[in-house]
């Protein structure tokens, strides 16, 4: 499928087995990693050549990437400032846009400091990497996202894992740490393979009486839980004492960017030395405008969080009732465990020949190495989308 | 003491055959990736497992530098002295 050059020389001779293994799932059928939309319809809508597919693997929670308050900002800011930034925040990067949307993060979140940055895996990187440096200990969830293992990589902390939302076993593993150096503490308030939640409030009390402080990447949980989808740490009553949370704007934000929030003014200073908020250009003016709407809407309104849990509860409940076991309990992120790639990658195309797109998730991408079916809920679904894709999953 | 006979490689052996598909004798030439099948996800979880055998603290940046089970065991001796 690909020439990977038989030289064993070849840059390209190390992904020799890699497109073995792509060549084996594409064989079955469709290819999941070559998917390719020829057209968006809406949120929840897409076709490919002459067939629409009901999307359920998208991210797109709050269903906002039609919204005309989304759309109409972001063609607005198009015309007004232009279709790019063309430069780093720190040089000719930082348009009104930008320092307005970080005064609304503000705002929402109740703390002192905002950081917006071009995407969340950027966001990851900017803040780890620089908040902890060496002599320091990140302590990080064993599921945590690959953005979160490449802020590590870029931080001269050393990193210590811990086995997957235990605090138990973050206790333990605090307590063995020498007494110099700081300590940071990294989960995600929702994680994005099998949809669990972290006990952010138990994690912030061993954190603390460890010394350490707590960082929570709201990724995916940012619109969905808590009061006016605050998320995870909201939800759990801990906001004011977490110390950093991240999100990005990619899922229900409805836009692409990232954020770091804080209750610590300093937050502010890993402006000045931040390598990946450094040495990259700024979101541009549609991308902000779209995310600074997207928080206006759900800063205003929680229809849309009633309507996203009423859709992933019917979901839930309608898989088990079909027999599935989805990993974890409702949520807006729902995955179904299969027995092996093979058994995945068959369900899934069998899933799009009934016109559903879900995600397809295999090792190394999931957890304890697993293969996923990947189920994402979205308030823009209506009852009877549902129906249909539990009615795919019966016929599976 | 030889590398093969010490405590450590003794206690190792144990949690490498329990985390190898492979049924080979561990050597402390034996390479973990290569020989035990043991990648790279994999051996941050064994890294996990010996913090807890051994009451330290391993970064995972220490693991990356490891080939052979004789440098797993002396990451670890380096690590219980630290
Ligand atoms: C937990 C987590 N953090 C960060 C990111 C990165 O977000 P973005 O898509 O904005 O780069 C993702 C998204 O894939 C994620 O799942």
């Amino acid at each position: 499928m690909f020439d990977t050059d038989t030289n064993r020389n070849s840059v390209f001779a190390k992904f020799e087995k890699l497109a073995e293994r792509m060549s084996a799932v594409s064989a079955v059928g469709r290819s999941p990693f070559g998917m390719r939309f020829d057209d968006m319809l809406s949120p929840t809508r897409a076709r490919i050549g002459n067939e629409e597919i009901l999307l359920a693997g998208t991210n797109n929670y709050l269903g906002l990437t039609y919204a005309p308050e989304c759309t109409t900002a972001a063609k607005a800011a198009i015309d007004a400032h232009g279709t790019a930034t063309t430069g780093s925040r720190l040089a000719n990067g930082t348009y009104s846009d930008h320092l307005d949307l970080e005064e609304a993060l503000k705002a929402y979140f109740g703390v002192a400091s905002a950081i917006v940055c071009t995407t969340g895996y950027q966001a990851n990187l900017a803040a780890l990497s620089t908040l902890a440096g060496r002599g320091d200990h990140l302590l990080i969830d064993a599921d945590s996202h690959a953005c979160i293992y490449d802020a590590c990589r870029l931080s001269d902390a050393e990193t210590i894992r811990f086995r997957h939302n235990s605090p138990e076993d973050l206790a333990k593993r605090l307590s063995r740490l020498p007494d110099t150096g700081a300590r940071l503490v990294v989960i995600e308030g929702l994680y994005s393979m099998l949809g669990d939640v972290a006990p952010v409030a138990e994690f912030l009390k061993v954190a603390h009486a460890h010394g350490a402080m707590l960082f929570v990447d709201e990724a995916h949980s940012v619109g969905c839980y808590g009061d006016h989808g605050r998320g995870v740490a909201q939800a759990q009553g801990v906001l004011d004492q977490v110390d950093f949370i991240s999100g990005t704007f990619s899922k229900s934000f409805a836009s692409i960017g990232g954020f770091i929030v804080s209750r610590h003014p300093a937050l502010e200073l890993i402006r000045l030395v931040s390598r990946p908020y450094l040495f990259t250009a700024s979101g541009s003016p549609a991308n902000v405008a779209a995310a600074r709407a997207a928080l206006g809407v759900i800063a205003r309104d929680d229809q849309l969080g009633k309507r996203l849990w009423a859709r992933a509860n019917q979901l839930h409940a309608g898989l088990i009732a079909a027999g599935f076991q989805p990993a974890s309990p409702p949520g807006p992120i729902i995955a179904i465990e299969r027995p092996d790639d093979q058994t995945a990658v068959a369900e899934w195309n069998k899933l799009m020949d009934a016109g559903i797109y879900v995600n397809l998730a295999v090792p190394p991408a999931t957890p304890q190495a697993k293969s996923l079916l990947r189920l994402s809920v979205s308030a823009a679904h209506t009852e009877a989308d549902i129906d249909r894709i539990l009615a795919a999953f019966r016929s599976l | 003491m030889t590398l093969a006979n010490s405590d450590t490689f003794e206690k190792i052996s144990a949690i490498l055959k329990a985390h190898t598909a492979v049924t080979v004798p561990i050597t402390p030439d034996l390479l973990i990736g290569a020989d035990l099948a043991i990648d790279s996800v994999q051996m941050f979880d064994l890294v996990m497992e010996i913090e807890d055998a051994y009451d330290i603290s391993f970064p995972i940046e220490e693991a990356s530098g490891i080939d052979t089970v004789q440098s797993l065991v002396e990451a670890i001796e380096r690590l219980k002295n630290v």
